[in-house]
């Protein structure tokens, strides 16, 4: 589920900025502190579980969480806790992957759509409606079943599906910032078409984008898992949470630590992107108001 | 109007010749013989003189681009031609799913907007504390992945209070857990939209004057901030029915519920080209009229849409 | 070197199950008299067939549905001799080369065409003929060359050369003989409601949900083992389609449904200590599980190498844990089913030292890095491409296991899970160094598809069955002579030889049988597996409820 569309209307015109003094809230005090500690445990995993997430013990198989192993252990006596960390790094790749992939193809859409005459933005508007006519999973389905699955496959799948939403936006960002004063002004001014999209119109246009792609980011990773759930993502044994996910579910019932745990994760991501993302967005609204 | 329409459905129809194009030839690019994947089955190995007959009968020794025009000639008549996999006819096949997946993506959208709801009021009537926990119960459930989250429900309903059935069954009680685990996510975004609109509203001019003419708290609540507050929701229904059609093919795979997403997963996995372009057809073709109505009502609802 | 120990319990005297423990026989008798009605309903794991005629293709989803409306020429008992079913008696000629089958004069279809010889004759074209697609039935027919019906019920059947495993082939589903009139209707009705002997009758088939089989009122060819006579107790079965296993079984305790197969090593073990639902363990015929390692390219082209893997691969503690102690090691090619089934534990005893010092030997002296061997800048690399519709997740998950114990010994497993199609395609393309094939065929002849040089050179399709390449003029000669003598005693000798050859060359790592369990509810009873392939009867099972 990528953000909706609709969301971006939610800006004006105005310049963008954070307003840094703002008091912060418990949320936002929470969700910086998850965040802080899945980019330690993306960045040093090591420092945090010095364990190897792939060493097998199968004489400990299936280990419910203990003071040794706090996460419990798999059906290969390999440590929860230490895959979970290790898996960071995995799956705030593909989030990042994916929403970078999404917003680059939606900067070329959509200011190709907002600045490049008729044509251009007809063109670009009918791949956007094509786009968003297979929504999110279907897209990525029919896309695996061209090229076939695979972790490069998931992302790029995951980031073209939302591409359409973060073009829309943008498009519609440029065309009310081109239409504002300031960029009436350094027309008159005599800048070159260029200089005014470079230096005006897109830092402008883009800005808000990325409080989306905040939001985005939680939600690839939680698309990714479903497509490692489904068997077209991240193969095993890697350490990543959505194929953790999928390979603890059949002994859920007898090892309910091997699901739980991978799918806190994933929640606990997704959510603090998505709560940062949102205060992100009430803030700059504020700020224009 | 009259030209809107037609643009609209020119549009409409573009999309779909867009993506039958894309899809085949984007199948054909795949390593692995189709007609190899007619005949395949755990263990089977098919002959020459099979694979030959196969390939004659679905006309995949023809030149490609012959293949293309016949596919598109066929399509543009509405035939969607034979699933490679179940051997029947795509859109025979394709109505008896249909219905059960229409039931679950409605029934789940109803409850998604009833939840929604419930939490946009709670969130800002109650204290600040109740906002907290509200806000953060949205937050939890957009952010829960839908089979994770039929796991935990089938864990807790099913095997610990043995209160409702894990799988598709006759009757009501089979679809509630189908329903919940597509709701609930589709509820946390609702939810998020809705409370900042209904924030809106009742700090709005009309709200106001409804508090100074003395009417109650609820009566301004109920007849007007929440009307308003409905409408961004509702222009979201085109893109939330899209994301439930996605939803589908994971919960349909894990309750065992017959519909499009699991005939598309099956599709996908035995590279069925007629099956999952029809179904891709189908969805997209479902997406668009959506669009076109919730496009319409808002153009009928806002005067200053038409000129635009 | 010993004889694998038949691990069959018979109980009952005629209902033949194959249980874990002693105490929860399926099949047990019991006091009470069986209730006659009611609809069970089968939950499968295996995939929806794409034609429920198993002459089409011929896998297991299509056998496990089509032995419930679908009878053979002939059965097996659960000591493996074979019985009489649609055909009353036979004689072979001394030269081999010539079968009469006499057939039961008072069989009807459920069509109401009645069982003659030329039916079978018209079955049996039917699988040779290439518009059907058949591979499985196709190969176990491939001697038959002629066909001449000596009267109405009887046939005779010319072979291009003697065939020893003739007999083995008729048992199964894949040749199960089907009403002539309903084969002429053509394929596409013919997938879609097939019509046999059996107990049920195909009602409906809804896509991607189930097939309603209904009683068939007027049966009356029961194999000899079957516990009563008459139409079968149950009024209907419903079989459903539920992929997810952890569903499936939620839904058998439930109580949604009534039989479930396929289940999770964890779920079995779980059912075997807990009372309502029961257990029937039915090891499928012909091949064990086992990974081939594959001779025809570097680096197991060198025997040492292959040794040095099968010295370092530790699997008994993973098969241990991840199966919940539901299955045993198997040290044999073939499964502990079949009588020849030769088991030699002594071949594959873990020894890393061992490894080691046969991986120096062998000249892949230096390590990278990353531990991994290295001769002449090539790394000690090993292709694994996995079926991810064949192997179940804890066989995946033992793969990863092998995958970490022989990286010790400096071997770099890289595991592929692939699709269907894709993996087919893998193994065509010669891209494997390892791999896991189940083979499913009644009989020891199953080593002959399996090892004979004959099986290496590609079928049309592209696909050969000696996926370990093994290229032994010896060997061959061995399973040609198994394949054609009419000797029982001589055939176990030659195919006892045979076994050894492909076992002592290191070319196989023997895993366990083809797993294969169904799980029932307490109100189940009677029901068992067929012995030819284990697939289930639902003839005697009834309802208690």
């Amino acid at each position: 589920m990528t953000a909706p569309e609709t969301a971006g209307t939610a800006y004006g015109t105005a310049h963008v900025a954070a307003r840094p003094g703002a008091r912060l809230t418990a949320g936002e005090v929470i969700s910086l502190a998850v965040i802080l500690l899945l980019a330690a445990a993306a960045l040093v995993p090591q420092l945090l579980a010095p364990g190897d997430p792939l060493a097998i013990s199968p004489t400990e198989a299936f280990q419910a969480p203990s003071w040794q192993h706090p996460f419990g252990t798999d059906e290969s006596g390999r440590d929860v806790y230490t895959r979970v960390v290790h898996g960071a790094g995995q799956s705030l790749l593909i989030g990042l992957a994916a929403t970078a992939i999404g917003i680059g193809l939606a900067l070329v859409l959509g200011t190709l759509g907002a600045v490049g005459g008729r044509a251009l933005d007809f063109a670009t508007t009918r791949i956007n409606e094509v786009l968003f006519a297979l929504p999110g999973l279907l897209l990525a389905l029919v896309f695996i079943a061209i090229v076939g699955p695979g972790v490069t496959t998931t992302t790029i799948a995951v980031g073209l599906s939302t591409a359409p939403g973060y073009a829309r936006i943008i498009r519609s960002r440029i065309l009310a910032v081109r239409r504002s004063g300031y960029v009436e002004a350094a027309v008159v001014l005599g800048h070159g078409p260029l200089t005014i999209l470079g230096r005006h119109i897109l830092p402008n246009a883009v800005a808000p984008v990325f409080v989306l792609a905040t939001l985005g980011v939680g939600q690839a990773i939680v698309w990714a898992s479903s497509l490692s759930y489904l068997g077209l993502g991240v193969v095993p044994p890697a350490a990543e949470w959505g194929a953790m996910l999928s390979a603890g579910r059949p002994y859920i019932s007898v090892a309910w630590w091997l699901t739980v745990f991978p799918g806190l994760a994933i929640v606990a991501t997704a959510a603090s992107a998505t709560a940062l993302g949102r205060s992100l967005q009430s803030r700059t609204r504020q700020e224009q108001s | 109007m009259l030209r809107w329409v037609a643009a609209k459905v020119a549009g409409g129809a573009f999309v779909l010749w867009a993506i039958a194009t894309l899809i085949f030839f984007g199948l054909r690019l795949i390593p692995g013989d189709p007609a190899q994947a007619l005949l395949g089955g755990p263990g089977s190995q098919a002959s020459e003189e099979a694979l030959a007959l196969v390939r004659r009968e679905h006309g995949l020794d023809l030149p490609l681009a012959e293949q293309y025009l016949l596919a598109m000639g066929r399509l543009a008549t509405g035939d969607l031609g034979t699933s490679y996999s179940l051997r029947q006819d795509v859109l025979t096949l394709i109505g008896e799913q249909f219905w059960g997946t229409l039931l679950l993506t409605v029934l789940s959208l109803a409850t998604a907007w009833a939840i929604a709801l419930l939490l946009a009021t709670w969130a800002t009537r109650g204290s600040r504390s109740g906002r907290a926990v509200a806000s953060g119960l949205e937050v939890v459930a957009s952010a829960v992945p839908h089979f994770w989250l039929a796991s935990m429900l089938i864990l807790l309903f099913s095997s610990l209070l043995g209160l409702l059935p894990p799988v598709s069954v006759e009757g009501p009680s089979g679809l509630v857990l189908p329903v919940l685990t597509l709701a609930l996510p589709l509820a946390g975004f609702l939810a998020q939209v809705m409370r900042e609109s209904l924030a809106d509203a009742l700090e709005s001019p009309f709200v106001l004057s409804a508090r100074a003419r003395g009417e109650s708290e609820t009566g301004v609540r109920w007849r007007h901030a929440i009307r308003h507050a409905s409408l961004p929701a509702i222009s979201l229904s085109g893109w939330a029915f899209g994301s439930l059609i996605s939803g589908a093919v994971v919960v349909e795979t894990v309750f065992a519920r017959p519909g499009l997403g699991r005939s598309l997963l099956n599709a996908v996995t035995a590279r069925d080209i007629p099956m999952v372009t029809g179904i891709a057809l189908v969805s997209a073709l479902a997406f668009v009229l959506v669009t076109i109505a919730t496009d319409a009502i808002d153009r009928v609802a806002d005067p200053r849409l038409r000129r635009a | 070197m010993r004889r694998a120990p038949r691990t069959l319990t018979v109980i009952g005297g005629s209902a033949l199950t194959l249980s874990l423990l002693a105490g929860c026989a399926a099949a047990a008798p019991t006091s009470e008299e069986p209730v006659a009605g009611g609809t069970l309903i089968y939950a499968t794991g295996d995939a929806e067939p794409s034609c429920l005629d198993p002459h089409v293709g011929g896998n297991y989803p299509q056998a496990l549905l089509a032995t419930q409306y679908i009878e053979s020429l002939v059965s097996k008992n659960a000591d493996g001799d074979i019985l009489p079913w649609l055909a009353e008696s036979w004689k072979e000629s001394d030269d081999g080369l010539s079968w009469e089958f006499t057939l039961r004069d008072d069989v009807s279809f459920t069509d109401g065409t009645p069982l003659t010889a030329d039916a079978v004759a018209a079955n049996i074209a039917h699988l040779k003929d290439p518009q059907t697609a058949s591979s499985t039935g196709y190969l176990a027919v491939g001697k038959i060359e002629s066909m001449t019906s000596v009267d109405e019920h009887t046939l005779r059947i010319d072979l291009s050369a003697p065939d020893s495993a003739l007999l083995d082939s008729f048992s199964m589903p894949w040749v199960g003989i089907q009403s002539p009139t309903a084969l002429e209707r053509g394929q596409d009705v013919n997938c879609e409601s097939p019509v046999g002997t059996g107990p049920f009758i195909v009602e409906e088939w809804t896509r991607q949900q189930g097939v309603r089989l209904v009683r068939n009122e007027d049966y009356n060819s029961w194999p000899g083992d079957a516990a009563h006579e008459g139409p079968a107790w149950l009024e209907a079965i419903d079989w459903r389609f539920i992929p997810d296993a952890a569903t499936r079984y939620a839904a058998l305790q439930s109580g949604e449904v009534d039989v479930i197969d396929n289940p999770q090593p964890n779920s079995l073990a779980a059912a075997t200590e807990d009372g309502p639902i029961t257990a029937i363990a039915a090891p499928r015929p012909g091949a064990s599980n086992r990974i081939e390692l594959n001779a025809g390219k570097a680096p197991f082209d060198d025997e040492r190498v292959r040794e040095a893997f099968i010295r370092a691969a530790e699997v008994n503690d993973g098969i241990e844990g991840l199966f919940f102690g539901t299955v045993a090691r198997s040290y044999s090619v073939l499964s502990s089913v079949e009588a020849e089934s030769l088991s030699t534990p002594e071949y594959f005893d873990v020894d890393l030292d061992a490894a080691n010092a046969l991986l120096d030997a062998a000249g892949w002296t230096q390590r990278d890095a990353d531990g991994y061997r290295v001769k002449d800048g090539q790394r000690l690399v090993l292709e694994f491409p996995v079926s991810t519709n064949q192997s179940v997740p804890a066989e995946q998950s033992l793969f990863e296991q092998i995958q970490a114990t022989t990286k010790q010994a400096g071997f770099q497993v890289i595991l592929e899970p692939l699709d269907l199609s894709s993996w087919y395609g893998a193994l065509a393309a010669h891209e494997y160094n390892l791999v896991s094939a189940p083979y499913t065929k009644v009989g020891p002849d199953v080593l002959r598809i399996l090892y004979h040089s004959d099986s290496t050179v590609p079928a049309p399709s592209g696909y050969f069955a000696n996926l370990a390449q093994l290229k032994d003029p010896k060997l061959d000669a061995l399973l040609t002579q198994a394949s054609e003598t009419t000797d029982a005693t001589l055939r176990a000798e030659l195919y006892e030889e045979a076994q050894d050859i492909v076992l002592s060359g290191y070319h196989v790592l023997p895993l366990y049988d083809q797993q294969n369990h169904y799980l029932h509810g307490e109100d189940v009873e009677g029901m068992r597996a067929l012995p030819t392939v284990s697939t289930p009867t639902f003839f005697d099972a009834w309802l208690a409820r």
